[in-house]
């Protein structure tokens, strides 16, 4: 139906998702990543960054590897909405029609994506764990499939943009380099108040953690039960970040952003330590690649002791404080091996 | 108008999770004989709409676009409170990806009257999220993902959601038409009452509509208006784990120092 020309297209999109100032690590993971593509394309790599008062984003992402910044400053973006973001985004697209658009997976991104996808007909393959493009410019993005034991490769031959949310904490940041040049372009404004459908009236967030760079996680499931302590105990003796599955996450035991899985993040940390935590498949595509799994369960059927490399059958609320004195005692010069 | 909306839920009809496993020796899976089930997210949004019916009044009406045997899953949505239910099925949708069932289903919504329209965050099998979204982009309407909780506010033809958003939530209002995506596991989803499952199952038919009903154009839809097709697939090879289930916590401990970790 829409009938194209892909060749009318061309340049990489990275979406540079910021909430008041703050920059969601998962853009500066596709920005870095982005790189390999234009690499293998020669295009040009291009940030988009909405929101108000945005100076410090647009110069981070040209330290972070934008050729080119495409600002789009006003008081509609903030906070975030998915109608003007969506319209705002879809009339850039369809102004200058970049072939590969990238978007953290996110809440946001995932909300958003959609209402510039559908209006263009692009191609959109959600949550992605692995990206690269084909000698003809088609961007090959993989993605888990059914249960996690499958990785599908989605194209999108016909259609332009090809689009993907990518799941945080599959890649790498770079670091900034503050002497890179890149362009800075203001764009028009294309969303009036007027026109917008929804109202935020309210918005309370606190700090966003960054489990993603811990090399040593602790993670608590259904099985705390409310109780923080145990695992906040073990943490410290293995100098370990908290997280936890969604069970425990939707509990409201542990922030949202700590949440591991194939809507939280994507970990591999040296050390992973699953307490109370059944092993679900949507857990497991979030922390399978860590080096050295632990499980701690009561239940010696959980599916989790076959996807880790030491478990215990017990009580969490006696292993726990044990496991942390046993290994605080490692800590001894005399008994360390 | 609005104080007794049309609230249209989107359901899908799934292979059962729990027999959807990775198989730690093979790293493959049977998944031709897990049976079909109601993708679980599905019932936190029919309780979500089933909750503003009981806030305001109104009806409500399960949709699922699938082949015929997915009327099970309409069947359950009314033994939960439902007051209707429709089979969306032609074989034009056939291998339709999310541009074409949103569009499809944006059209059932509107074929309905909606005023509201509810989803799941997600489904188990396609996982993807972009329907709702999706729906909500082909006709303009208003959307809100992620949905803790619901207050409908009929007084301004509006409805409010508190919505989690990274590191907290925030609140919304929206004007309708509008699309809900209801974050999994958000609500406790009510039980099946004994009237209204007898009635599911012994006198209940759902409305079937196909492509000509909804007015949709065949090359709109299915496999060739799909951007997006499935490229490859590759088993993942199952990570190689220890597996040693250990006896005592000190055994645990000098399993756990002995790993690079603390080398
Ligand atoms: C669309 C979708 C997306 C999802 N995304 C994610 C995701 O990103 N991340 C995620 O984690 N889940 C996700 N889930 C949910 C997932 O399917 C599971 O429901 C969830 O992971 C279960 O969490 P849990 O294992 O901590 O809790 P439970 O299933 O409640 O398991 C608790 C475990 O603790 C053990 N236990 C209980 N008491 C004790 C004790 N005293 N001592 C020791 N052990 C004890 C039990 O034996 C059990 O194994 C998703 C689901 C859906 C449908
Ligand atoms: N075939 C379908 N019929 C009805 N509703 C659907 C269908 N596919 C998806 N949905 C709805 O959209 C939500 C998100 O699905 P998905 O985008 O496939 O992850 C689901 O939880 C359903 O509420």
């Amino acid at each position: 139906m829409t009938d194209i020309d892909p060749s009318e297209y061309s340049d990489v999109w990275v979406f540079v998702e910021d909430h008041d100032g703050d920059v969601m690590s998962v853009s500066w993971e596709l920005l870095n990543e982005a790189k390999t593509l234009v690499e293998e394309t020669g295009e040009e790599l291009v940030a988009l960054v909405i929101g108000e008062d945005v100076d410090g984003v647009v110069e981070e992402a040209i330290a972070r590897g934008a050729d080119r910044v495409l600002v789009a400053d006003d008081g509609v973006f903030e906070p975030y909405r998915a109608d003007p973001y969506g319209e705002q985004f879809r009339a850039m697209v369809e102004e200058r029609k970049p072939s590969i658009v990238l978007i953290g997976g996110t809440h946001t991104g995932r909300d958003f994506a959609g209402r510039v996808a559908v209006p263009t007909h692009a191609g959109l393959t959600a949550d992605c764990t692995e990206i690269d493009v084909a000698e003809d410019g088609v961007l090959q993005a993989r993605r888990p499939a059914f249960g996690g034991n499958v990785l599908a490769t989605i194209i999108c031959e016909e259609h332009r943009p090809q689009m993907a949310t990518i799941r945080p904490g599959v890649f790498e940041a770079a670091p900034p380099e503050n002497d890179r040049d890149g362009e800075i372009e203001r764009v028009d404004v294309v969303v009036e108040e007027a026109d917008t459908l929804t109202e935020v009236l309210e918005r309370s967030t606190g700090e966003t953690a960054d489990v993603t760079e811990a090399d040593r996680i602790v993670a608590a499931g259904g099985g705390i039960d409310g109780d923080l302590e145990p695992i906040r105990r073990l943490a410290d003796a293995l100098g370990a970040e908290i997280a936890a599955s969604r069970h425990a996450v939707d509990e409201g035991w542990v922030d949202g952003s700590r949440q591991i899985g194939q809507t939280g993040k994507t970990v591999r940390p040296e050390l992973y330590v699953a307490v109370g935590i059944s092993g679900a498949v949507q857990h497991l595509e979030g922390m399978n690649d860590s080096e050295v799994v632990v499980a701690i369960n009561n239940d010696p059927n959980a599916p989790i002791f076959d996807h880790a490399d030491y478990g215990i059958v017990g009580d969490l609320f006696e292993v726990c404080p044990e496991l942390a004195d046993a290994l605080e005692g490692a800590e001894q010069p005399e008994v360390t091996l | 108008m609005t104080h007794n909306p049309t609230i249209v839920v989107g359901i899908k009809q799934v292979p059962d999770d729990d027999e959807v496993r990775i198989d730690p020796d093979t790293g493959r899976l049977d998944r031709s004989s897990a049976p079909a089930v109601l993708n679980s997210p599905d019932r936190n949004a029919l309780e979500a709409a089933l909750g503003v019916r009981d806030d305001v009044g109104g009806q409500v009406i399960a949709m699922t676009m699938g082949p015929p045997p997915a009327a099970d899953v309409l069947k359950e949505a009314v033994a939960m409170g439902c007051d209707d239910g429709v089979l969306i099925s032609d074989i034009a949708f056939g291998g339709s990806d999310t541009w074409p069932t949103s569009l499809t289903l944006a059209r059932t919504a509107e074929y309905l009257d909606a005023d509201i329209v509810v989803c799941g965050e997600e489904t188990t099998d396609s996982s993807t999220g972009q329907v709702p979204p999706g729906i909500a982009a082909h006709r303009g309407w208003a959307q809100l993902t992620y949905v803790e909780e619901l207050e409908p506010l009929p007084e301004a033809n509006q409805l409010a959601a508190r919505r989690d958003v990274e590191g907290g939530y925030e609140r919304v209002v929206a004007d309708l038409p509008v699309v809900v995506a209801v974050a999994f596991g958000e609500n406790e989803p009510r039980p099946a009452g004994l009237h209204r499952k007898i009635y599911a199952e012994n006198e209940f038919e759902p409305v079937t509509v196909d492509a000509n009903d909804l007015d949709i154009d065949e090359e709109t839809v299915g496999l060739e208006a799909s951007p997006t097709n499935v490229g490859g697939m590759e088993t993942i090879e199952g990570v190689d784990r220890e597996r040693t289930v250990v006896d005592d916590v000190d055994e645990l401990a000098e399993a756990i120092r002995s790993t690079e970790v603390f080398a």
